[in-house]
C-alpha cells in the first residue's frame, strides 16, 4: 500500500523486546473488557456500571477482596499445572479433571476416618497434611496416565484430557449424588461438609496452599531459567528433534510435566474445596468451578510462560470472576458473565500473539521501478 | 427397542455431521482442534434463532451461518496468518464455551416448538448424514477436486508446483468444516436434544475429533465409528437395556470417553501406527509457507 | 543487448532482459539477460549459489523479479504464479521433488492438469500416459506409489508430469544429481529424444560439464548472481568453462597421504535397521573406524545413510547387529549416554535437528553441554562459562554472528553449519560422525568445514564422513566406501581407486570387496 512518498507494509517481525510483549498482552486484556462491556450494557445501566460494581467489590469490599484471593490462589495454582506442560510443548488442558481428583482424594482422607458427620473424627498434623498431599497425587496419576500415553505412544494429548475430564466429572457426580459414598447426610447432591478438624488453619487469613502456590510460582520461574532440567523442557518444548538430538529423553520430560502439571491442578482442587472458607464441600454445581479452572489457561498464555508474571493476571481475573459473578446478582445480568469475559480474553489473546509476530513498516519507495511492485518474498 | 435405535442412530448423526466436516478440512492439512466450541456456537444460535423466530428453518440457517463464520476465522488464522493451529483452535473453543454459556442461559430450558419433522420415525438429519457420507467419498476420490484437495493436506509445495491454489482449496474446506460443525450443533439442540442448558455438549464435540482419527480419514470407517458411539453414547444413557442395576447411572455416562481413550491408545500402538501414519495427511496442522 | 550469435536467425521462444532479484541481505541476480532458441538443449551453467535456481523459478512463475522482463516468443510476459507458466507451456521439474509421496504416481501426473476438470477419467489418462512413456522409452508403474519409487523413478515422474501437461518449454534444474551413473545416460538420452523428435526446447540447469557436453547447444555461464558468459558449447573448452564459473585459476586440494591410523573407535558389526516407512533400509552393514582416520562413505541420498548415521547417534533403534564405541557395546544405549561416552554426531538437517531457532547462540551450546558436570554444576547452568565457550567457538570457527545472545534463527545456513560443527568438536569427540556436513555452503565455508574434518583427523578423532559429494570424499578420506540399497559395496583405501569406480559402486555395480 503507498501512502505518498512511503509504501506501508506488513512483514514479519523479528522477536519482539519483552516490552513490546508485555505491552501487547495489557492490550488484550483492555480489548477483551472493552469488548465484554458491550454484553454488559443495559437499559438502566452503561457498560462501565458493570465494571465498576464488579472491581468495587472484588478489591474494595473486604469479604469481596478474601473471596478474590483465594480465588486468585486457585487459579494460579491452575497457571502452574498448564504453564508446565506447555513450556514442554504440550497442552494440559486436563485441568478441570485433575482439580476433580484432587478434590476427591482430599475429601477420601476424611470419609476414611469415619468423619461423614459433622463434628467428628480426630484431627491432627497427619490428618491435615495427608489432604493436599492426596489431592496432589491423584492429579499426578491422572497426569502421568496422558504424559505416559503422549510419551510412549504420541497419543494426542489433548483428546486424552479432555475425555479425562468428561469421566472425571461424572466420578464426582457418583460420589456425590443419589447415595454416593462422600454424599451429604443432610442435602442432596452435595458432598459431606468437611469437619472443622480437618479445615487446616488460616494464617494472615490465607490457608498454606496460597503460601505454597506463591513459592511455587518463584521456584518454577527459577527452574526454567537457570535449572539444567528447565532448560531440557524448554528445549524439547521448542524443537523435540533437537531435543532428542542432545539427548534429551522425550519420555522423562513428557511424563514429568504431566505430571507436575497434575499435581498443581489437583492440590488447586483441595485448595478451593478444602481449604478456603466458605466452601469446605464440593458443592452441587461444582462443575462451575472445574470451569474456573480454565481461566489458568489464559494466565498462563497472557504472561507468555512467566510463573511469577502470571501472578497479577491470577489476581485481576480472579477479581473479574468475583465481582463480575456479584455484578451479574446486583444487575440481573445473565449467568455467566465470567464465562463471557474468558471466552473474549482467549480470543483477543490469540489475536495478540499472533499481532505479535507482524509489524507494520514504513519504507520510503525506492527510485522509479521498473516492473511490478514487489511482493514481501521468504529468501529461498 | 425400536426407540433406542432411533435415538442412538441420531446421536450418531451428530458426531457424524461434525467428523465429516472435520475429516474433510483435515484432509486439506488444516487440523481444528475447536470442534467443540463451533458445534456449541452453531448449536445455541441455532437454538435461539428458532426459538425467537418460531422457524426451524431460520435456525438451521443460522447455526450453518455461524459454524462456517467460525471456520472461516480459524482459516484466516491457519493459512494467511501461519498460526498455530492448535492455540487458534483452542481459542475458538474456549471463546464459544464462554460466548454461549452467557448468551443462552436466559434461555436455559426446553426449545418450546412443535417437535422437530420426523422421515419414516428418523430425523431427517440421519438420511442427510448418509447421503453426506456418499457425497464426500465421491467428491474426494472421483472428483479433481477431490484430488486436489488430498494433494494440497499431504504435499502442499506438489499441489502448488502444480498449479493447484493451495490456500483457496484450504480455506474451502475449513468453511466446509466449519458449516457442518454448526449444522451437528443445530441438529442436537434442534432436533436430538431440544433442552438448553450450558456446555449441552459435554465433550461430543472432542469425541467426534477423536473419531476423525479413528476413521483414518475414510468417510466410510466414520460411518461405522459414529453408528458404534451412537448406540454406545445411547446405552451409557438408558444402562438398563444391557446391565441392569450394574453401578449408578453416573459411572456409566463415563464409558464412551473411557472407550475413546482405549481406542486413541490401541490405535496408536506400533502394529496399527505404521497403517494410521500412511493414512494420516503428511501436512495436517502444518502452516504452508509459499 | 546480449552478444549476437551468428547463427541465430529465429527470434529466441524464451528470453529474459535485466532480471534483478534479490533477498534480504543478498542480490541473487544481477542483470542477468537469457536467450534461449526454440528447440535447442540450453545449458546454464555455474556453481552453488551462482543463482540459477532462483532465474529458473523466476521463468516459471514461482517468484517475481524486482527488475527485468521476460519474453515469451517475443512477447512480454508476466507469470503470478506457475498456473500461468504451465498455461503458457513452461514446465519446471525442480531440484527437489514436487511430488506427494503417499499417492500414486497416476494421481500426480493427473494433479493439475488443464484438463482434468470435474470428475477423473483415470482411465483415459492411463492410457494417454502409457502411449507417452512408450514414446519416450519410459518405463513407469503408475500404480505405484511414488514413496515407492527410486530417486531416478521419481525424477522421470515429474518429467512426465511435465511432458503430458504440453509443455513446450521443459526447465530442468539440476536433474542428474540424485542420480546414479547409468540413470544419467537414459535421462540424457531421453533429452535428445525429446528436442530432436518433437521440437522441444529444454533449458538445463547444472553444474556439471560432462552434461553440458553430452546435450546442451548453447551455454549460459553465471558467477555470483551475474552472466559470465554465453558460448555455443562446440565453441568453447572445458577450462574455459571452468574458469567463467569461478573466475579465477582453479587449482585442485591437494590430496594427503594415509596417516599412521591408531586403534579401532568404532566397531560396526551386521548392522540393520528400519526407515521411516518401515522398510529395511540398512542391511548388515559391517565396517570400523579407527582413531586418526577418516572414512568416507559415498552414497545417493535414500540407500541407508541416514539410517546409519542415526543409529550410529542413538536416534534410530537397531533391528540387528552390533555397534561397539571404544569397546563398548552400545548398540542399545541412549543417544545421551553416547555423547557422554564421545561421540560427536553432526547431522544433515542443521536447523531442524541440530539447533534449535528460537534460543541463543548461548543456549544452543547447552545441547551438547547439558549434561557436562562442568558446565552444569548441581544441576544449575553456568551461563558464564557456557558463554565463554561460545564465544570461543565464534571466534575459532569465523562464525559471523552480531553477539553470543542473538537468536540462531538470524544465522546463515553456512554460519549455523559451522556453529554446529564448532560446537561438536570443542567436545573434543572420539567419534565424529558427520552426515552431509557441507550441504548447502559456499565454496568458502564448505573448504573451511572440510580442513576441520582434517584437523580433527589430526587430533586424533575417529571420523566418519557421510557425503554425497564424490569430492569431497576423494578430498579428506583415508578410505573410501559406498552405501548402495543399506549395503556396503566395498571399502578400501583411498589411494587404490578412483572417482569413477566408487559412482559405479554408488550405481550397484558390485566391488572387489564387501
Amino acid at each position: 500500500m503507498r501512502i505518498g512518498a512511503y509504501r506501508l507494509s506488513v512483514e514479519r517481525a523479528e522477536a519482539p523486546s519483552p516490552a513490546r510483549v508485555a505491552l501487547g498482552a495489557l492490550l488484550a486484556v483492555a480489548l477483551a473488557l472493552l469488548l465484554a462491556s458491550v454484553l454488559f450494557w443495559t437499559p438502566e445501566s452503561g457498560p462501565w456500571t458493570a465494571y465498576r460494581i464488579a472491581f468495587g467489590y472484588a478489591f474494595a469490599n473486604p469479604s469481596g477482596l478474601g473471596a478474590t484471593v483465594h480465588r486468585a490462589v486457585y487459579l494460579l495454582l491452575c497457571t502452574l499445572a498448564f504453564l508446565i506442560p506447555l513450556r514442554g510443548g504440550l497442552w494440559n488442558i486436563g485441568l478441570p479433571g485433575q482439580v476433580y481428583a484432587g478434590a476427591l482424594a482430599a475429601f477420601a482422607v476424611p470419609f476414611w476416618a469415619g468423619a461423614r458427620e459433622l463434628g467428628s473424627g480426630t484431627a491432627g498434623g497427619v490428618a491435615l497434611l495427608s489432604m493436599p498431599l492426596a489431592a496432589a497425587l491423584a492429579g499426578a496419576a491422572l497426569g502421568a496416565l496422558v504424559g505416559l500415553l503422549r510419551a510412549k505412544l504420541a497419543v494426542n494429548e489433548i483428546l486424552v484430557t479432555m475425555m479425562l475430564n468428561s469421566v472425571m466429572f461424572w466420578l464426582v457426580s457418583d460420589f456425590i449424588k443419589e447415595g454416593g459414598a462422600f454424599m451429604s447426610a443432610t442435602a442432596e447432591g452435595e458432598s459431606f461438609t468437611l469437619p472443622e478438624a480437618f479445615r487446616p488453619p488460616l494464617p494472615l487469613g490465607l490457608p498454606p496452599s496460597a503460601f505454597l502456590g506463591l513459592a511455587a510460582a518463584v521456584v518454577v520461574d527459577f527452574v526454567f531459567s537457570r535449572a539444567a532440567a528447565g532448560y531440557r523442557v524448554r528445549t524439547f518444548g521448542l524443537n523435540p528433534q533437537a531435543a532428542r538430538y542432545a539427548g534429551i529423553d522425550p519420555v522423562r520430560v513428557s511424563l514429568w510435566v504431566f505430571v507436575l502439571g497434575g499435581a498443581f491442578s489437583g492440590l488447586a482442587g483441595y485448595h478451593y474445596f478444602a481449604a478456603v472458607p466458605g466452601l469446605y464441600k464440593i458443592p452441587t454445581n461444582y462443575g462451575y468451578y472445574g470451569d474456573l479452572s480454565f481461566y489458568g489457561i489464559i494466565c498462563a498464555l497472557i504472561a507468555r510462560g512467566s510463573a511469577v508474571g502470571a501472578v497479577p493476571m491470577a489476581l485481576l481475573f480472579a477479581g473479574l470472576s468475583v465481582g463480575g459473578r456479584f455484578a451479574q446478582g446486583a444487575l440481573r445480568l445473565p449467568f455467566g458473565v465470567d464465562y463471557a469475559i474468558l471466552g473474549l480474553l482467549m480470543t483477543t489473546f490469540v489475536f495478540s500473539h499472533l499481532v505479535d509476530r507482524y509489524r507494520v513498516v514504513w519504507r520510503p519507495t525506492a527510485p522509479a521501478p521498473t516492473s511490478a511492485p514487489p511482493r514481501p518474498e521468504g529468501a529461498r | 427397542m425400536n426407540e433406542l435405535l432411533a435415538r442412538s442412530l441420531e446421536a450418531s448423526t451428530v458426531f457424524l455431521l461434525a467428523a465429516l466436516g472435520e475429516l474433510v478440512n483435515q484432509r486439506s492439512g488444516i487440523l481444528n482442534v475447536g470442534l467443540e466450541g463451533l458445534m456449541l456456537f452453531g448449536g445455541t444460535a441455532a437454538f435461539l434463532v428458532a426459538q425467537s423466530t418460531g422457524s426451524y428453518p431460520a435456525g438451521l440457517a443460522a447455526g450453518i451461518a455461524v459454524g462456517g463464520l467460525l471456520g472461516w476465522v480459524h482459516g484466516l488464522f491457519s493459512i494467511r496468518l501461519r498460526g498455530d493451529q492448535v492455540v487458534s483452535g483452542m481459542g475458538l473453543w474456549i471463546l464459544s464455551f464462554g460466548l454461549t454459556t452467557y448468551l443462552g442461559s436466559p434461555h436455559t430450558g426446553p426449545l418450546g416448538l412443535p417437535r422437530f419433522p420426523a422421515l419414516l420415525g428418523l430425523s431427517p438429519f440421519v438420511y442427510f448424514g448418509i447421503l453426506l457420507v456418499v457425497a464426500v467419498w465421491f467428491v474426494l476420490s472421483r472428483t479433481s477436486l477431490g484430488l486436489a484437495i488430498r494433494s494440497v493436506g499431504e504435499s502442499p509445495a506438489a499441489a502448488a508446483a502444480s498449479g493447484v491454489n493451495v490456500a483457496g482449496i484450504r480455506y474451502l474446506c475449513v468453511v466446509f468444516g466449519g458449516t457442518l460443525a454448526g449444522l451437528a450443533g443445530a441438529a442436537y439442540t434442534l432436533s436430538y436434544n431440544p433442552v438448553w442448558n450450558y456446555n449441552f455438549l459435554m465433550g461430543w464435540g472432542f469425541v467426534s475429533l477423536a473419531l476423525v482419527f479413528f476413521s483414518m480419514w475414510n468417510p466410510w470407517v466414520l460411518l461405522g465409528g459414529s453408528v458404534l458411539f451412537g448406540a454406545m453414547w445411547q446405552l451409557s444413557l438408558s444402562p438398563e437395556y444391557v446391565l441392569p442395576g450394574v453401578l449408578s447411572r453416573y459411572v456409566w455416562r463415563t464409558v464412551p470417553f473411557g472407550v475413546t481413550i482405549a481406542i486413541l491408545t490401541v490405535i496408536s500402538t506400533p502394529w496399527f501406527r505404521t497403517r494410521w501414519g500412511l493414512a494420516k495427511p503428511q501436512a495436517l496442522g502444518v502452516p504452508y509457507a509459499d | 543487448m546480449t552478444p549476437e550469435l551468428e547463427h541465430r536467425t529465429p527470434p529466441p521462444v524464451l528470453a529474459a532482459r535485466g532480471i534483478t532479484k534479490s533477498f534480504p541481505g543478498v542480490r541473487a541476480l544481477d542483470r542477468v539477460d537469457l536467450e534461449v532458441a526454440e528447440g535447442e538443449v540450453h545449458a546454464v551453467l555455474g556453481q552453488n549459489g551462482a543463482g540459477k535456481t532462483t532465474l529458473m523459478n523466476i521463468l516459471f512463475g514461482l517468484i517475481h523479479p524486482d527488475e527485468g522482463e521476460v519474453y515469451l516468443r517475443g512477447r512480454r510476459v508476466r507469470f503470478r504464479s506457475p498456473h500461468d507458466a504451465l498455461a503458457s507451456g513452461i514446465g519446471m521439474v525442480h531440484q527437489t521433488r514436487r511430488l506427494v509421496p503417499a499417492h500414486t504416481v497416476l494421481e500426480n501426473l493427473v494433479l493439475g492438469h488443464p484438463r482434468a476438470r470435474g470428475l477423473l477419467d483415470l482411465r483415459r489418462a492411463r492410457q494417454e500416459l502409457e502411449a507417452l512413456c512408450a514414446r519416450y522409452g519410459v518405463h513407469v508403474d503408475l500404480e505405484a506409489r511414488v514413496w515407492q519409487l527410486s530417486e531416478g523413478e521419481k525424477q522421470w515422474v515429474e518429467i512426465l508430469k511435465a511432458l503430458y501437461a504440453g509443455v513446450r518449454i521443459l526447465i530442468l534444474d539440476e536433474p542428474t544429481s540424485a542420480l546414479t551413473p547409468p540413470e544419467v545416460q537414459a535421462l540424457l538420452r531421453a533429452l535428445r529424444a525429446l528436442v530432436d523428435q518433437d521440437g522441444v526446447t529444454v533449458v538445463l540447469v547444472t553444474h556439471k560439464l560432462p552434461v553440458v557436453r553430452a546435450v546442451a547447444r548453447t551455454v549460459t555461464v553465471l558467477r555470483a548472481g551475474r552472466v559470465a558468459a554465453r558460448l555455443s558449447v562446440s565453441d568453447t573448452t572445458d577450462h574455459e568453462l571452468v574458469q567463467h564459473m569461478v573466475g579465477q585459476e582453479v587449482t585442485l586440494p591437494t590430496v594427503q597421504a594415509p596417516d599412521r591410523r591408531g586403534p579401532v573407535v568404532l566397531e560396526v558389526e551386521d548392522l540393520s535397521a528400519y526407515n521411516d516407512k518401515g522398510v529395511l533400509s540398512l542391511r548388515g552393514v559391517s565396517f570400523t573406524v579407527h582413531e586418526g582416520e577418516i572414512v568416507g562413505v559415498a552414497g545417493v541420498t535414500g540407500n541407508g545413510q541416514e539410517e546409519l548415521a542415526q543409529v550410529l547417534a542413538g536416534l534410530r533403534p537397531a533391528v540387528s547387529g552390533r555397534v561397539r564405541l571404544l569397546g563398548r557395546d552400545v548398540t542399545h544405549l541412549p543417544t545421551l549416554d553416547r555423547w557422554r561416552l564421545g561421540l560427536g554426531y553432526v547431522p544433515a538437517e542443521r536447523t531442524e535437528v541440530a539447533s534449535v531457532a528460537a534460543l541463543s547462540l548461548v543456549e544452543n551450546t547447552g545441547l551438547n553441554y547439558h549434561f557436562d558436570p562442568e558446565f552444569c554444576p548441581r544441576g544449575m547452568l553456568d551461563r558464564t562459562r557456557l558463554e565463554r565457550l561460545t564465544r570461543q567457538i565464534l571466534a575459532t570457527f569465523r562464525v559471523k554472528a552480531p553477539h553470543p545472545y542473538v537468536r540462531a534463527q538470524h544465522l546463515s545456513g553456512g554460519n549455523l553449519q559451522k556453529l554446529v560443527l564448532g560446537r561438536v568438536l570443542s567436545r573434543q569427540p572420539r567419534l565424529l560422525v558427520a552426515h552431509l556436513p557441507t550441504q548447502g555452503l559456499d565454496v568458502e565455508a564448505a573448504a573451511f568445514v572440510r580442513a576441520q574434518l582434517l584437523e580433527a583427523k589430526a587430533r586424533g578423532a575417529a571420523v566418519l564422513l557421510i557425503s554425497e559429494d564424490l569430492d569431497e570424499i576423494f578430498a579428506v578420506s583415508d578410505r573410501v566406501g559406498a552405501l548402495y540399497e543399506g549395503r556396503f559395496v566395498a571399502l578400501v583405501p583411498r589411494n587404490e581407486v578412483d572417482p569413477e569406480t566408487v559412482g559405479a559402486w554408488m550405481a550397484g555395480s558390485l566391488g572387489r570387496r564387501a
